[in-house]
């Protein structure tokens, strides 16, 4: 049942991710937090005028968001082993923005 | 399109486009055309160290998406039809053929 709610499902939403937190110098950690998944409307028209083509993307991307701050376990003496990184509160269907965004495709 | 009901995935829809051979209409024609709508993934995550580094710590969110495209379009001809036995040439336009889940592009509207 929740793989058919998973393929079927529309929208943008909190969703559970674990990455490895690594930076040069210390040892990385396994980190669990809240990430954005889903599926927005998107669409693109053609027009019979230039552009030609009018389109809507728009991805699920971090709509409010919190900074927890991770400690990095056997770093060198220089290296802070402090790694901040995001919590998603909330989830919304955006324009991705490439001000403080990778925006990739896959 | 936001009312639109498809399933996930980027389908074919279609809708009316009217041409106008000027701005009071003299000569027109209507055509249905295709545009391609739906529902495509997309996820976003803390950035790998890698590009946190290569953006000088700017791009702490990595957003891995795909959107609804046109793949495959072909040109129509739209008849207008005028007043009075006048005649205006057919206007070409793009219709869609074929959809596909693709890489988002920056909206210009």
């Amino acid at each position: 049942v929740i793989s058919q709610l998973h393929s079927s499902f529309r929208g943008c939403t909190v969703r559970e991710f674990s990455f490895m937190a690594q930076k040069p110098g210390c040892k990385s950690l396994r980190i669990d937090t809240e990430a954005c998944w889903g599926r927005c409307n998107t669409w693109e028209k053609p027009l019979p005028e230039p552009p030609y083509i009018q389109r809507h993307h728009r991805v699920c991307s971090y709509g409010r968001t919190r900074y927890l701050m991770a400690r990095l376990p056997g770093c060198l003496p220089h290296v802070s082993p402090l790694y901040p990184y995001p919590v998603a509160l909330q989830c919304h269907c955006t324009v991705c923005s490439t001000e403080d965004t990778e925006c990739e495709t896959f | 399109y936001e009312g639109l009901n498809p399933g996930p995935g980027c389908h074919l829809f279609p809708f009316n486009v009217t041409i106008r051979s000027d701005r009071r209409g003299t000569c027109k024609g209507t055509h249905v055309v295709y545009a391609c709508v739906g529902y495509c993934e997309s996820s976003a995550f803390p950035s790998r160290y890698s590009v946190l580094v290569a953006s000088n710590f700017t791009h702490n969110i990595t957003s891995a998406s795909r959107c609804c495209t046109i793949s495959k379009d072909a040109k129509i001809k739209v008849r207008l039809d005028c007043p009075r036995g006048r005649h205006h040439d057919d206007i070409e336009i793009l219709t869609a053929r074929a959809c596909r889940c693709d890489m988002c592009r920056k909206s210009r509207y």
